[in-house]
C-alpha cells in the first residue's frame, strides 16, 4: 500500500499526462452533446414555426433523426471516454495501491457471489455492476466491485395505463475477502433501522424468523446501529468479538453509510450503500483534478480499512 | 345456562391460557441457561483435553517449567474431577486460564520450541478454544440476563416463584481474561 505522498509524485508524473490526453476527449464529448441538443432545438422549431406546412414538417422530421444520430454518437463518443479513463486512470491508481491487483472494469461480482452473501433475499429484475477489482492483502484474498441490483412493480392507473417502477435493492460498493475463523452457519449484521426509529418497541418489529435468532449482543452503540441474526448465538459471538464489534462502528464512522455485513461459508461479505456512481470520470468539469484521483484512491482503499480493522491477518486460529 | 357462569369460565380459560404461556416461557429460558452452560463446558472440556499434549511438547524443550508445567496438570486433575459445583468449576476454569497464560509468557525464552510446528498448531488450537470459550461465556451471560429479565417482570415473578425459579448470576469477565487473545498474538510476531 502507498502512502498519499507517493500517490501525488505518481499523480504528476504518469497521471497527469493520461488525464490532460484525455482532456481533449471529454472536451469532445460535451460538444457533441452540446451539438446534438441544438439539432434536436432547431428540429422542434421547424416543427412549431412550420405548422401545416408539409415542407416543414419532413425537414423537421429530418432534423430529428440528425438529432438522435448525433445524440447516439456523442454516446458512444462518452462510453469511449469512460472506458479510456478507466484504462488509463483508474487502472494505474490501482496499480499504484498494489500491482498485483487485477482490474476488470466491465465485469463485477457475480450473481452466485452476490446470493451466497445472503444479505439481499429480494429477487432482482435488473443486476448492474462494473470495475471489478480482486486481488490479495497479506493473507487475506479478496473481491470488490460496484454493483446496483433492482426490483420491478407495475401498476395500472384508472385509465388502465401500466406503468413500470424500479426499486433499488442495493446500490454501492460490494466486497466479499476471506474470514480468519471457521465458520459453519450464517450470521447477518445488518443496518438496525426500527431501533433507530423506535427505539426499544424497534426491537420487537426486528424479529426475522427466516434468517435466524435475534441476537442481542452486549455494545449498546453497537446494538443501536445494527441488529444481527445468526443460526447459532454462540458461533454470532465467536465471530463478533467485542474487537470486531468495535471495528465494524468504525468502519461504519469512517464512511457514514449504511453498511452490511453478513459471515457466510469461509467469508465475510460487506455491502456499503453509496447512492453515487463510484470511479466514474466527470463529464461537465475539468477530468485533471487531483481530488478526484484522491477521493477514487480512498475509495479503493476501503477494502484495506476492512481487511484492517477487522484485523483479518491475524491468523493464530485454527483456520491457516 | 347462567351469564356470570359463563363469564365466570371464560375468564377462567383466559387466566389458564396466561398461565400456561408465562409458564412455558420461563421454561424456555431455563432450558436455554442449561443449554449454554452445557456449551461453555464442551469448550472447557476441549481446552482440558489439549492441556496433556501442550505440557507434553513444552517439557521437551522448556525444561526448566517443570514447576509451571506440574501445576498445570495438576489443575487440569482436579477441573476433570466429577460433582464439581459451578462455583468450582469456574475457579478452576480461571486459575487453569491464568497459568496456561503464564506458561505462555516464559515460552518466549525457548525459540527452538517456538518454532516447533507440533507446538505452533497447539497454539493455534488453544487460541481457537479460547475464542470458543469467551463466545460461549458471553452467551451464557445473554441469556441468563434473559431470564433474569423473564422471572423479575410482573406477572411472571408470581409464576416463577411458585415454581422456586431463582435469580442466576452471570459471570465476571476479568479484563485479563478479555485480553487473552493479544496475549497470544504476541508470540505470533516472535
Amino acid at each position: 500500500m502507498k502512502s498519499a505522498d507517493s500517490l501525488k509524485e505518481i499523480y504528476h508524473s504518469k497521471l497527469s499526462p493520461a488525464l490532460l490526453s484525455l482532456e481533449s476527449k471529454r472536451k469532445e464529448v460535451v460538444k457533441r452533446f452540446l451539438l446534438s441538443v441544438f439539432i434536436l432545438l432547431l428540429a422542434a422549431a421547424s416543427f412549431i414555426l412550420g405548422q401545416g406546412n408539409s415542407w416543414a414538417f419532413v425537414s423537421g422530421f429530418a432534423i430529428a433523426i440528425l438529432a438522435f444520430v448525433s445524440f447516439w454518437s456523442a454516446i458512444r463518443k462518452h462510453d469511449s471516454y469512460k472506458q479510456a479513463f478507466k484504462n488509463n486512470v483508474v487502472r494505474k491508481i490501482i496499480e499504484c495501491i498494489d500491482p498485483d491487483w487485477q482490474y476488470q472494469p466491465e465485469s463485477c461480482i457475480s450473481t452466485d457471489e452476490y446470493v451466497e452473501s445472503g444479505l439481499f433475499p429480494r429477487r432482482w429484475d435488473r443486476y448492474n455492476g462494473d470495475d471489478l477489482i480482486s486481488g490479495v492483502i497479506d493473507k487475506t484474498d479478496f473481491r470488490l466491485s460496484e454493483l446496483h441490483t433492482q426490483y420491478k412493480t407495475v401498476s395500472v392507473d384508472s385509465k388502465g395505463r401500466r406503468s413500470e417502477h424500479w426499486h433499488t435493492i442495493f446500490k454501492g460498493l460490494f466486497v466479499h475477502a476471506d474470514f480468519n475463523k471457521e465458520i459453519k452457519g450464517e450470521t447477518f449484521v445488518l443496518p438496525d433501522l426500527a431501533e433507530r426509529l423506535f427505539g426499544k418497541w424497534g426491537q420487537k418489529l426486528q424479529r426475522d424468523a427466516s434468517r435466524g435468532q435475534l441476537i442481542k449482543l452486549e455494545n449498546n452503540e453497537f446494538e443501536k446501529y445494527f441488529v444481527v441474526y445468526s443460526d447459532d448465538q454462540v458461533e454470532a459471538r465467536y465471530i463478533l468479538t467485542p474487537k470486531i464489534m468495535e471495528a465494524i462502528l468504525n468502519i461504519r464512522k469512517r464512511f457514514n453509510t449504511e453498511i452490511y455485513l453478513s459471515f457466510v461459508g469461509s467469508r465475510v461479505f460487506v455491502a456499503m450503500s453509496f447512492t453515487k456512481d463510484l470511479f466514474e470520470p466527470r463529464l461537465y468539469r475539468s477530468g485533471v483534478r487531483y481530488s478526484d484521483i484522491e477521493q477514487m484512491y480512498y475509495q479503493f482503499n476501503t477494502i484495506s480499512v476492512i481487511i484492517n480493522e477487522m484485523n483479518l491477518n491475524t491468523r493464530i486460529w485454527t483456520k491457516e | 345456562m347462567n351469564t356470570t357462569l359463563l363469564i365466570l369460565i371464560a375468564a377462567l380459560v383466559i387466566l389458564s391460557l396466561i398461565f400456561i404461556s408465562i409458564y412455558n416461557g420461563l421454561i424456555r429460558r431455563r432450558n436455554e441457561v442449561d443449554n449454554a452452560f452445557g456449551g461453555m463446558d464442551v469448550q472447557l472440556k476441549k481446552r482440558y483435553d489439549l492441556i496433556p499434549n501442550l505440557v507434553a511438547s513444552v517439557k521437551e524443550y522448556a525444561k526448566h517449567e517443570k514447576e509451571l508445567l506440574n501445576r498445570i496438570t495438576e489443575l487440569r486433575a482436579s477441573a476433570l474431577k466429577p460433582d464439581l459445583s459451578v462455583d468450582e468449576k469456574i475457579s478452576l476454569d480461571n486459575q487453569i486460564s491464568g497459568a496456561i497464560k503464564n506458561m505462555l509468557i516464559s515460552v518466549e525464552n525457548y525459540p527452538e520450541l517456538k518454532a516447533n510446528e507440533n507446538f505452533i498448531f497447539l497454539q493455534r488450537s488453544l487460541n481457537e478454544v479460547e475464542s470458543q470459550i469467551s463466545a460461549a461465556r458471553r452467551t451464557f451471560n445473554a441469556v441468563v440476563t434473559d431470564y433474569n429479565n423473564g422471572i423479575q417482570v410482573f406477572p411472571n415473578s408470581i409464576i416463577a416463584g411458585m415454581m422456586g425459579m431463582k435469580r442466576k448470576e452471570v459471570f465476571v469477565i476479568s479484563e485479563a481474561e478479555r485480553e487473552n487473545v493479544d496475549v497470544s498474538k504476541m508470540f505470533k510476531q516472535g
